[in-house]
């Protein structure tokens, strides 16, 4: 699988890791679960430091926020009594999604962010929850949201950062949650996933509210212009309909061997409306 | 500072008999020596104040490492790109987890890694270290078949047999962790194991089996 690597680096520490990679050049990558960069099979690749001993799998409290170091595995998130308490268990249901039992005891949370796929199961819940990433280089650390990680299709912040953690902040007070996927299989890539929050107010409105969607752009993508017609609004069929005509307005979706960009494109209506369907019966309203 | 680069470290990587034009190795290794404590003041307190862990590094060249496979330790020599599954089958002659897709996919090299599935094919030799590795070869106690290799021949749960040696390991994992299993349980939690043959029903009806001859606390 890595024909071409030479060495191999198992630094302790963030410091270590960081020194490492900023000497390898390009020819040293970062390597969490390696369930990415086996397939990728780069060829350039001369040495691989390993991160996963670096003190970066955690889930901790820090004060109202969640924080899930970088190395923490799918099978850990999808366990966690935390992750499965936290927004409805949004990020646990999705990173149960990420492949087969063998991958997700190896896959990571930031390896699943910093590869740079649109169909990455676990950013697009992590959108939906305002996510913060937390990287760090030579010149330091720096926060970012989740939003600014990706700059394009595969093109994400790390170069020669690494991400280090994900900070979910406090949740609005009430709110529902959602996540859905379609894949060909169980296991196999999202075609489409989607995540959704939403707060009601006392009369029904919707007062605050997430969709996300994965596979649909060249970036997991928040559906802002849908989210900004479904505020203040009542939470019924007639709005469920305009929202999602909203986001299938919103998407960019490719064809490619999977499914055409159309079926994506009808797919995004559906999953979004299962999503705020979820929501709102969560929320005890009626539909 | 310059010596107490990682070079130092117990496993000296020696520069390879022939270095490959316009790229330097060592000089990459050496670097990562110099500049501590240059590096980041004020920056990663946390990581800072904690005493440095000794530096790891494998490689370049084969490195020798110990396995513990089965419960006993195995030495082997391998370069560090070398995986877990290819350092079984071609450096210590265990033939049991196959290569097929060896990217992660059909499941047919999985190995129990500290308790947990993973694919062999997608983990590195060196990083198995220290953790215990159960094998297909492992399971059998003298001449009695694992109440799951038992139950794959009572279910024929085989044709061509390529998938069935990580068939039984995942399910073997499976059944470590989930005593009661239904079908449906079974058919979701083996999902990432296949076989081109189409045995799943087979395969299907014998881990339920071993599931109830397991508890039944013949074996395990
Ligand atoms: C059979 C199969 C099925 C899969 N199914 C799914 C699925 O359903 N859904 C899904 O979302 N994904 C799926 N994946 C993809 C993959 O398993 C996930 O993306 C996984 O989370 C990647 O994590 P990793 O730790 O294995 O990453 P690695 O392979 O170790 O790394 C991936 C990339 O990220 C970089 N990287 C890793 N960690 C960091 C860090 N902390 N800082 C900076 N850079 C970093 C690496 O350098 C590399 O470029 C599947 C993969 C396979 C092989
Ligand atoms: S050979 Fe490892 S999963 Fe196919
Ligand atoms: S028995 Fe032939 S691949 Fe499964």
């Amino acid at each position: 699988m890595f024909d071409r690597v030479e060495a191999f680096y198992r630094p302790g520490t963030v410091r270590e890791a960081l020194r490492l990679l900023q000497n390898g050049k390009n020819r040293a990558r970062v390597v969490a679960g390696g369930t990415d960069l086996v397939v990728e099979a780069d060829r350039s690749i001369r040495f691989l430091i390993d991160i996963t001993h670096a003190g970066l799998s955690y889930i901790r409290r820090r004060g109202k926020a969640c924080v899930i170091g970088a190395t923490t595995t799918m099978a850990t998130l999808e366990n966690s009594p935390a992750i499965r308490a936290l927004a409805g268990g949004i990020l646990a249901r999705a990173a149960a999604t990420c492949g087969s039992v063998q991958i997700r005891n190896m896959a990571t949370l930031g390896g699943n962010l910093a590869n740079g796929s649109p169909a990455a199961d676990t950013a697009t819940p992590l959108l939906a929850l305002d996510a913060e990433v937390v990287l760090a280089d030579a010149r330091g650390r720096r926060k970012i949201p989740l939003t600014a990680f990706y700059s394009g299709l595969r093109k994400t912040a790390p170069g020669k950062a690494l991400l280090i953690e994900v900070v979910i902040p406090a949740l609005p007070r009430g709110g529902r949650w959602s996540f859905q996927k379609l894949g060909r299989t169980e296991s196999d890539i999202s075609l489409v996933n989607a995540a959704a929050g939403l707060q009601l107010d006392s009369k029904g409105r919707a007062k605050w509210a997430r969709i996300a969607l994965g596979a649909v752009a060249p970036t997991p993508i928040r559906a802002v212009n849908a989210e900004k017609l479904l505020v203040g609004r009542k939470v019924d069929e007639s709005t469920l309909a305009e929202v999602c005509d909203q986001v299938a307005r919103e998407v960019q979706p490719i064809t490619d061997v999977r499914a055409s960009a159309e079926y994506r494109r009808e797919m995004c209506r559906v999953l979004v409306r299962r999503a705020l369907e979820e929501c709102a019966a969560g929320t005890g309203c009626s539909l | 500072m310059k010596g107490r680069c990682l070079v130092s470290s117990r496993k000296d990587p020696e520069p390879p008999a022939k270095p490959k034009a316009g790229f330097s190795r060592r000089g990459f290794i050496r670097g990562v020596g110099l500049g501590s404590g240059a590096v980041g003041t004020g920056l990663l307190e946390r990581e800072a104040v904690a005493a440095p862990a000794p530096a790891n590094v494998v490689g370049p060249g084969p490195v020798p490492i110990t396995l513990t496979i089965n419960g006993k330790p195995v030495n082997v020599t391998v370069e560090p790109r070398v995986t877990l599954l290819d350092a079984m089958r071609n450096y210590l002659d265990l033939t049991g987890a196959k290569r097929v897709c060896d990217r992660g996919t059909c499941g047919a090299c999985t190995v129990i890694l500290a308790g947990k599935t993973v694919y062999s094919c997608s983990v590195l030799a060196i990083d198995a270290q220290g953790k215990n590795i159960e094998t297909i070869e492992g399971l059998a106690t003298g001449n009695n078949l694992h109440p799951v290799s038992a139950a794959f021949v009572n279910h024929d749960a085989q044709q061509c047999g390529y998938c069935t040696a990580g068939f039984v390991m995942a399910a073997k994992g499976f059944i470590d962790k989930h005593p009661n299993p239904t079908m449906e349980d079974v058919k979701h939690g083996l999902g990432g194991n296949l076989c081109r043959c189409g045995t799943y029903m087979g395969i299907r009806q014998a881990v339920v089996e071993a599931a109830k001859e397991m508890k039944g606390g013949k074996n395990g």
